[in-house]
């Protein structure tokens, strides 16, 4: 293990946030579950490894997939355009309830001929955010195709699926309004979770990615927290274990329903 | 051919000198017909000539060895080397026009063939197969690396990148302690001196 820096301000999160729109949102909690909470206190102190969650972006070329990612990690908007060849990531530093957590988010060609090597690159993906351009309706009939590309290489609802519209500086009011309705109907039949964005201005991009964090980290945090707690089990009694054992036993009674709404 | 025409223009000549008086307007007009006709042929240059030129021609001279007059032994042995002479000519001239003729027809249809050519170039291309690409092999921009290449240069400049990130955070690390042992250091000079 290396050497790691304090984490910047505005990467710590230790309230959960909160969603662009109720019509298409993944969960409703401005909290996390108590027993990641109790986790997460526990685990202050550092014994544990470093967490990391795997973000892939996808969407039609020239959407700005590159322009978000690059105006969360390293805070710049590039007017030219240069097309992404194959696949890019960033990482990206958080503390989240206290806890050390990155995010690797592979930013992949919106060109077709790339799509052989991108797709490579969809594994393993806890989160897929599939991005179209608000200005352009037809990106957003394609953002399906590529969803459905990126879930073939994934286990069923393995994936958090965010629907990101991007260039929000280039619509007015009313278009904007009308497209995002359609975007909004498309999320919720791909069970996404629907942000407008604007690369350009910087509007939502960091609350977006804290989105993302906070929701890929709490899974992580309940998917480890289960595995942990199949152990104990067989290795049975310890008081020690039984007291830490009753905290996982009593979830709270909503959490597996509101992982799974919208 | 020639050698008919030839009777024919002597045989006209000779009705002409008889019938002088009784058709002597009629004759005029063909005659005059005849005559251009003869004019027009010796003023073509080679390659125009037809044979058609050279029956106006060979008309035109019996005529004028009809009207020669003289003695008609010379006449006729001049009349049958004229005879041999246009007969020469026509031959030249219609076998001249034929060969013409010929490479005008071999002439279009290789134009014709040309234009069909230019006009399918898709049809070469289809021959590749529906799945082949043309590659320019002197445009310096022309596709030459694989999708195999590509892959590993990609995967050897995320393990680099990944790398980087790892260095990156070290070195913000150790800048971090540099700067407090060297704060440590300033605040500890005072108190040496103090002590002394």
């Amino acid at each position: 293990m290396h050497l790691v820096p304090p984490v910047s301000r505005d990467r710590v999160i230790s309230h959960f946030p909160k969603w662009y729109t109720p019509e298409a949102c993944l969960q409703f909690k401005d909290h996390f579950q108590a027993q990641v909470r109790s986790a997460c206190h526990q685990r202050n102190t550092g014994t544990v490894g470093l967490k990391i969650s795997k973000v892939v972006v996808v969407g039609d070329l020239f959407v700005g997939k590159t322009s978000l990612i690059n105006r969360f990690c390293k805070d710049i908007f590039d007017r030219d355009y240069k097309a992404t060849i194959g696949v890019d990531f960033e990482i990206e530093r958080f503390e989240i309830a206290g806890v050390p957590y990155n995010l690797q988010i592979w930013d992949t060609a919106g060109q077709e001929k790339f799509k052989c090597i991108a797709s490579a690159y969809y594994r393993g993906a806890e989160v897929i955010v599939t991005v179209f351009d608000l200005a352009d309706i037809q990106t957003l009939d394609h953002t399906k195709q590529w969803l459905e590309d990126a879930l073939r290489e994934n286990e069923p609802g393995s994936s958090f699926i965010f629907l990101v519209g991007t260039k929000k500086d280039l619509v007015s009011g009313a278009a904007c309004e009308r497209t995002e309705r359609d975007a909004i109907r498309f999320a919720s039949e791909m069970q996404a979770e629907y942000w407008s964005v604007s690369a350009k201005t910087g509007e939502n991009v960091k609350e977006f990615f804290s989105r993302v964090a906070a929701l890929a980290f709490e899974r992580s945090m309940l998917k480890e927290l289960e595995k942990s707690n199949g152990r104990m089990a067989q290795i049975g009694a310890g008081n020690l274990i039984k007291l830490e054992g009753n905290s996982l036993d009593a979830p709270e009674s909503n959490s597996q329903a509101s992982l799974s709404c919208c | 051919m020639m050698r008919e025409r030839r009777e024919a223009a002597a045989a006209a000549a000779e009705e002409e000198e008889a019938e002088e008086a009784a058709e002597d307007e009629e004759d005029d007009d063909d005659e005059g017909e005849e005559e251009e006709g003869a004019r027009g042929a010796l003023g073509k240059s080679a390659e125009e000539l037809r044979t058609e030129d050279v029956y106006d021609i060979s008309y035109a001279l019996g005529r004028e060895l009809q009207a020669l007059g003289g003695d008609p032994a010379r006449r006729a042995r001049l009349q049958f080397q004229l005879v041999r002479v246009l007969e020469l000519l026509e031959a030249l001239v219609s076998g001249g026009s034929r060969a013409a003729e010929q490479l005008r027809l071999e002439r279009d249809s290789l134009r014709r063939e040309l234009g069909a050519l230019r006009g399918q170039p898709a049809r070469h291309q289809l021959s590749l197969g529906p799945d082949k690409m043309v590659i320019d092999l002197t445009d310096p921009n022309r596709p030459r690396f694989t999708l195999r290449e590509l892959e590993d240069v990609l995967q050897e400049r995320n393990q680099l990148k990944a790398q980087l990130h790892v260095v990156q955070e070290e070195l913000q690390c150790y800048k971090r302690v540099h700067k407090e042992s060297k704060k440590e250091v300033l605040e500890n000079i005072p108190s040496i001196s103090v002590r002394k």
